[in-house]
């Protein structure tokens, strides 16, 4: 006979506000198998926890059940506190009595009807539960960081210099991201360059990093501490291991005029070409679509002036797989355009703007390319259009962010802070030019941000305009801007040399598809999803897959090095264990009503359904069923659904006690 | 003349935004008017903002943006009473009375509604009557005031109260020293030709 303790949280008055919790436990105290019952205000805190613990000891209570909040939220805890007292942990269960109940309900008597039901329900379901062994796994202690930015350099250099290997993937002929292009950062102004170089030469120095650009993730299997990931290394045509980056290649190319993504397409590279001078590594790559001897068959030059001998045209994709414990992923953002988006996307372009076919019309990112000094005009900010420089220049912010309509509602957080920078630059190379900003809010929440954005109007002599610009159209040479301040109240009109986009931070491009293969969740713009808003900032939901940088949402620099050291650290916590901890609630299969149909196997989304030989005394196979790793099962249950012969049971959650919970109500 | 202009589109370039006259207010008012970032507190505590066509706050931004013509073209400068409640309450330290303050010692030059505004019309009778006498003739003040800004019968009433007391007197007197009053106002105009004083 089972002697269970129900224990009813107020939850402050989240609860009791809509539920009676006294005649809850008075409910609760009279049904069979009930040893004891009693209600507290907060049951988590540290007076709730002892409270449960003595009474377990005190009434030699044999299950727990919990009425409060949702087993997400404070599962572990009680379980842990009921491990405390002795008893097997997987003997306490929750009853959800807040988000289930009292958070939807208004009416007093039916909210504390549903919540006596609620616990009946989950009485009668831990009368049955079993005590379970907790399940380990062992940990690969090698981590993979996905994404060369620099989200994913930090990250790998802080797991590296702890002593656990580190496998870097990017996408890119070269590591670091969007930060290698800015020409100076916010709110210090030093040079990006200056900061981020040295970093990406610890990465290709590091003996604990391996490094793959040019390469994409192809498929992650397993599960945290044990994961199996293939990386595609794809076709460089150059032998990373031979070539010296002496770069005579490139000098010799005949194929000089494709536009360089690197620099926002404003400056021109060669088919064999590394991204920009300080890449790591420093090896080139073939853009095998715009090069002479891959269209034609022709040419050929670099493999002949190459002096090692590096060139390799034949080269072909290879697939890697890497054994990893832990998944850091960095993929960074992309930038909104605003030309026209195909048919059926969500975001929208601009119009009224011209649809990004005015030439002086730029973003933000080729205004960092203009005034980059190691950019395609070193450093002069000129006109893409006919090379003058500009002197009436029009930043405007907001562009496609906060614009519900566009199909963006989130701020993209950077583009104040990164606008009064373009300010100041633009006035520090341009002395007789003036810079006008068109803004609606300026949000400069960060340590001297504030200060900075005020030194741009106040010293730099840039002219704020709060209001949105509604039109622009070219009139001659110019750039007519049609806005208006609404401090003044009245329509502003200014003729403009070249205007500047602040577009907004989006996720990469495939995030989605990547998402779909490490199975982490995302929202509806593409950005990855973090376990808890607050208080699991930088997990996954999914165990063992952690965030860093702006693939999870808009970030600057110091918050996306912040965060990359943060899973960092899980990632180093994670390996500080030679076993992992992992739930007991999986699925078992009855071999002995098992017909081996594998229809479980089949529908396994983790893949932790195997074969097994069931064979006799002497070794002959009689037959084969069903067997479930417990290190992989994530306990999912849909096994359980589709079983025909009804022999695949979850641990928590079997037929019996299903059914007994309906009898209870 | 303030409808028109107030509401009119500004073409903002280099060309029309006035710095020099900014720089102006600026010394004059030894305060900076880029400081501002537009909160409001000055027109939320002004006790005259009812009755200005340009709130204080709009004042300073107008300044911003160069565009003087658009506050002179308005009267609001000269309802300010000066009571100084935007400078003390200003988050920036931007301090406006002393702007108000620049803006009508500018506005004695510059063209637009507050030149003939009735306070500056006042002025410059009283001025005009100091040069002329040494020192100050009410009666002609006020009958030269009433008929420049076209209210006759203004004040008609308070007239022969002030007369019984003797506080308005029928004719003028003059001070002795008409040719050092001349030298005064004779050295001020030449300075302020040589952009020695406003």
């Amino acid at each position: 006979m089972s002697r269970i303790g129900v224990f009813i949280c107020h939850c402050g008055e989240n609860i009791s506000r809509t539920v009676d919790v006294e005649r809850v436990a008075a409910h609760a105290a009279a049904l069979p198998g009930v040893a004891y019952a009693t209600e507290y205000k907060y049951m988590c805190s540290d007076p709730g926890q002892t409270l449960l613990k003595k009474a377990i000891r005190e009434q030699r209570l044999t299950h727990v059940v919990v009425a409060a909040c949702s087993p997400r939220m404070h599962e572990r805890t009680f379980r842990k506190a009921v491990e405390a007292a002795g008893l097997n942990p997987y003997l306490c269960e929750m009853a959800n009595i807040r988000e289930h109940c009292s958070w939807v309900h208004e009416d007093r008597e039916q909210a504390t009807v549903k919540a006596c039901d609620i616990v009946g329900m989950m009485v009668e379901r831990t009368k049955k539960n079993r005590v379970l062994p907790t399940i380990t796994v062992p940990v690969t202690k090698r981590s993979l960081v996905i994404g060369g930015g620099i989200a994913g350099i930090q990250a790998a250099l802080d797991i590296a210099d702890s002593g656990h290997e580190v496998v870097l993937v990017e996408r890119e002929p070269s590591i670091g991201g969007h930060m290698a292009q800015l020409s100076e950062t916010f709110p210090t102004l030093d040079c990006s360059q200056c900061i981020m170089t040295p970093k990406m030469v610890d990465v290709a120095n590091h003996p604990k990093i391996t490094l793959y650009t040019y390469s994409e993730i192809e498929l992650v299997e397993g599960y945290i501490g044990n994961f199996q990931v293939t990386v595609r290394k794809r076709a460089r045509s150059v032998d990373e291991r031979t070539c010296t980056g002496c770069g005579v290649c490139m000098t010799k190319c005949p194929q000089k005029k494709i536009p360089n993504k690197f620099d926002q397409y404003i400056g021109m590279r060669t088919a064999i070409y590394v991204p920009f001078p300080q890449a790591v590594p420093n090896t080139p790559v073939i853009d095998r679509e715009n090069c002479t001897r891959f269209k034609t068959g022709k040419c050929g030059v670099c493999q002949k002036v190459c002096g090692p001998g590096a060139v390799d045209f034949e080269q072909q994709d290879t697939l890697i797989v890497e054994a990893v414990g832990a998944i850091v992923v960095a993929t960074g953002f992309d930038l909104y355009s605003i030309s026209e988006k195909p048919k059926g996307s969500p975001i929208k372009g601009y119009g009224e703007f011209g649809h990004g076919k005015i030439p002086d019309v730029i973003d933000g990112m080729t205004f960092e390319r203009l005034a980059s000094a190691s950019g395609p005009t070193g450093g002069k900010i000129v006109r893409p259009s006919d090379g003058r420089e500009p002197k009436q220049i029009v930043f405007i912010q907001c562009i496609g962010s906060r614009a519900r309509e566009k199909g963006i509602s989130y701020c993209s957080k950077v583009c104040c802070m990164y606008t009064a920078k373009h300010t100041m630059l633009y006035h520090h190379k341009v002395h007789d030019g003036q810079a006008y900003v068109f803004f609606m809010d300026a949000r400069t929440p960060g340590k001297s941000y504030d200060e900075f954005w005020r030194r741009s109007i106040e010293e730099e002599e840039a002219v704020y305009i709060r209001g949105m610009v509604s039109r622009l159209y070219q009139k001659g040479d110019k750039i007519v801007v049609m806005g208006s301040d609404i401090a003044v109240g009245v329509q502003v009109e200014i003729e403009a040399d070249m205007v500047v986009l602040a577009t907004a931070v989006q996720p990469q491009q495939g995030a989605d598809l990547l998402a779909q293969k490490l199975g982490i969740s995302y929202d509806k713009y593409n950005f990855y999803s973090e376990a808890h808003a607050k208080l699991r900032p930088v997990e996954c939901a999914t165990a063992g897959i952690f965030l860093a940088g702006a693939c999870q949402g808009p970030k600057d620099i110091p918050e996306t090095v912040s965060q990359a050291s943060a899973a960092a650290a899980k990632v180093m916590t994670l390996f500080s264990k030679e076993r992992l901890e992992r739930e007991p609630i999986v699925a078992r299969v009855r071999e002995v009503g098992c017909v081996g149909c594998f229809a479980c196997k089949k529908v396994c989304a983790y893949g932790a359904v195997e074969e097994k030989e069931i064979r006799d005394r002497q070794g002959n196979l009689l037959r084969v069923v069903a067997s479930v790793n417990p290190g992989v099962c994530a306990g999912c249950g849909t096994c359980q659904a589709t079983c025909p012969s009804k022999c695949v049971e979850l641990d928590g959650y079997t037929d019996e006690q299903i059914v007994a919970m309906i009898e209870a109500l | 003349m303030d409808g028109p202009v107030k509401k009119k589109k500004m073409v903002i370039s280099q060309e029309t935004m006035d710095v020099d006259f900014v720089r102006k207010v600026e010394m004059l008012s030894d305060t900076s008017v880029r400081r501002c970032f537009q909160c409001g507190k000055c027109s939320a505590g002004c006790p005259m903002a009812t009755f200005m066509e340009h709130p204080p706050n709009r004042v300073v931004r107008l300044l911003q943006l160069g565009q003087w013509q658009r506050i002179l073209a308005g009267r609001s400068i000269w309802y300010c009473a000066s009571c100084e409640t935007c400078s003390t309450r200003c988050p920036n330290k931007v301090h406006l009375a002393s702007i108000m303050d620049a803006l009508r010692k500018l506005s004695w030059d510059a063209e637009g509604a507050s030149k003939e505004s009735y306070v500056q019309l006042a002025n410059k009778l009283f001025l005009q009557n100091i040069r002329s006498y040494g020192r100050q003739y009410e009666m002609r003040l006020a009958a030269v005031f009433n008929v420049k800004s076209g209210q006759f019968l203004k004040d008609l009433m308070l007239g022969p109260k002030l007369f019984a007391k003797g506080k308005l007197k029928m004719f003028h007197s003059k001070n002795k020293n008409m040719a050092e009053i001349e030298k005064i106002f004779g050295r001020i105009e030449e300075m302020r030709k040589n952009g020695e004083a406003l």
